[in-house]
């Protein structure tokens, strides 16, 4: 036990601070320009000096992605369940879906701006773009994914078809939801900083900008720590939440091992 | 046992076949049967002889080519919902307790919510499962699960309780246990029930009456009483008259056997 806590966090930790500390010394041993590459003491110092903003513009980056990530999890929850139960609507708007989906975020940002103006409107629109995907396409794999004698039995005892997706259909696809899910949490934080990036007034993204533009590269790298930070939250929160709700059994690949032998 | 009881259960000469590539092929060849109010029927058969396939004509999973079937003396070919059904795999679904896989497996058949969550608690108590009521079936044994997939079946409040070869993926010792608490439960009961197995001892020690299907297409070779009084000792097997009857299934299924041949 003492062991594998050991293993999964002081040796990343250890990791890290010694990268750290390697690059602390080439700056100085090199004397390398903080505008071309800071060291991590400047940096430290950037942050502290600029830890109100900060703070202020990850809130804001906060609340885009969190507005971003609710509506495209909910369309994309909502979606996956009707492309199931009406197999039609999936094959025709599949490729409508795939299109949006292989449009580059730096291409369609303007376009939407450009429509939509400079408010919050595109911002969401390019992140619900984003955050929708993952999670309905995973979803919708983890719906057709129920176990088929599970389905023999509900069908045997008569089981209507909503309750067949209320107790087979929706619980066997959670895992697959969560997955998108994680994927999704990630996702969302940098699409948010391309869209503060693209246009707007706040937000990590904005202050990315604002700092490139003035060569302050201390502040850039703020930036980056910030937004690295805030995915990593994301993705954390997403997890505890799969944990949370799935537990009704052990991890799957135990349950087929133990099925086979 | 007396031919005044209610038919629950009646066979009119059903037959099914199913297209591979473009061969027919026959798989039942007009069953007839009928299992009476509080009556124990066992179907045997080789493999392969389509007893599973009269199951899901019975549950109205599927239709059959010609034929009816009546369920409760009430016209029931095609029609779902009027069977509970305990199938060769416990199916227990794993993100349910061991208490909701039983009541809602009620709450399908129409009985209140809050009933059959205290049905399903008391039952589990009555059978010594009270202790492991609230966990996920994955924490239960093979035979123990067996007995939560019994019980769910037993409590559904519908004519007939259809049985598949419960106890085939139980070990001999498992097994034999299993037949004996069955027994004791269903003589307390008196179910009216239809049992599918391969083995000539499970059937002659459970039954009432047993059904001796051909290889497939399976026709119905020979249907015998089984003159055991009840309540049945499980060490019935060592009565001459068992050994004797279990002779004359062994060479019906030997004949149908050579005839399909
Ligand atoms: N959906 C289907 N399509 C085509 N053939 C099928 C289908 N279902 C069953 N069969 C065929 O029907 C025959 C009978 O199958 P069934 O599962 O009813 O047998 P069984 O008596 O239950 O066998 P076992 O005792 O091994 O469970 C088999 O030859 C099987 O291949
Ligand atoms: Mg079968």
């Amino acid at each position: 036990m003492a062991n594998k806590s050991y293993r999964s966090v002081l040796l990343p930790v250890a990791t890290l601070f010694g990268l750290a500390l390697v690059w602390q010394a080439s700056c100085s041993l090199f004397a390398i320009d903080p505008w071309m590459l800071p060291s991590p003491l400047d940096i430290a110092e950037r942050m502290g000096t600029d830890a109100a903003r900060l703070a202020e513009q990850s809130a804001a980056t906060l609340t885009l992605a969190l507005k971003g990530i609710g509506l495209g999890v909910g369309f994309g929850v909502v979606s996956a369940i009707l492309f199931h139960l009406i197999p039609g609507v999936r094959t025709a708007l599949s490729p409508v879906i795939i299109i949006t989906q292989n449009i580059p975020l730096i291409a369609l940002g303007p376009l939407l701006m450009l429509w939509f103006g400079f408010g919050i409107l595109p911002k969401l629109i390019l992140l619900v773009l984003v955050c929708y995907f993952p999670v309905a396409w995973s979803m919708l794999a983890g719906l057709g994914q129920a176990e088929p004698h599970l389905r023999e039995y509900l069908a045997m005892i008569g089981a209507k078809r909503w309750e067949v997706l209320r107790r087979l259909e929706l619980p066997a696809s959670l895992p697959y939801f969560f997955s998108g899910l994680k994927i999704t949490a990630t996702y969302s934080i940098s699409s948010a900083i391309v869209a503060e990036w693209l246009g707007g007034s706040e937000g990590i993204g904005h202050y990315l900008v604002l700092k490139k533009n003035g060569y302050d590269t201390a502040g850039v790298f703020s930036a980056i720590i910030c937004i690295v930070a805030l995915s990593l939250l994301f993705y954390g929160i997403a997890a505890l939440l799969e944990r949370l709700v799935i537990r009704w059994r052990p991890p799957r690949s135990e349950e087929k091992g133990g099925k086979a032998a | 046992m007396n031919g005044e009881q209610e038919v629950k259960l009646r066979l009119d000469g059903v037959s099914k076949s199913y297209a591979r590539g473009k061969q027919r092929h026959p798989v039942l060849d007009r069953i007839s049967l009928t299992v009476r109010e509080g009556e124990f029927v066992t179907l045997i058969g080789p493999s392969g002889s389509g007893k599973t396939t009269l199951f899901r004509l019975i549950g109205g999973v599927e239709r059959p080519d010609e034929g009816q079937i009546y369920i409760g003396g009430e016209l029931a070919t095609g029609r779902r919902g009027l069977i509970s059904y305990m199938p060769q795999q416990a199916s227990l679904f794993p993100w349910m307790s061991v208490a909701a896989n039983i009541s809602s497996a009620l709450a399908s058949a129409g009985v209140p919510a809050k009933e059959a969550e205290t049905l399903a608690s008391r039952w589990l108590e009555r059978i010594g499962l009270g202790a492991v009521a609230k966990q996920y079936p994955h924490v239960l044994s093979g035979g123990m699960q067996q007995r939560v997939s019994f019980l769910r079946a037993l409590l559904m409040p519908r004519d007939i309780m259809c049985l598949d070869e419960p106890f085939a993926a139980l070990d001999a010792l498992t097994r034999a246990d299993m037949q004996a608490w069955l027994l004791q439960l269903w003589e307390a009961e008196r179910r009216s029930v239809l049992f599918v197995t391969h083995s000539i001892e499970e059937a002659l020690t459970l039954s009432d009456r047993i059904y001796v299907l051909s290889p497939a297409p399976a026709r119905v070779l020979a249907e015998l009483a089984v003159p055991f009084p009840r309540p049945r000792r499980v060490g019935v097997w060592k009565d001459p008259a068992f050994v004797e009857l279990k002779e004359r299934v062994l060479a019906m299924l030997g004949e149908g056997a050579a005839h399909g041949r």
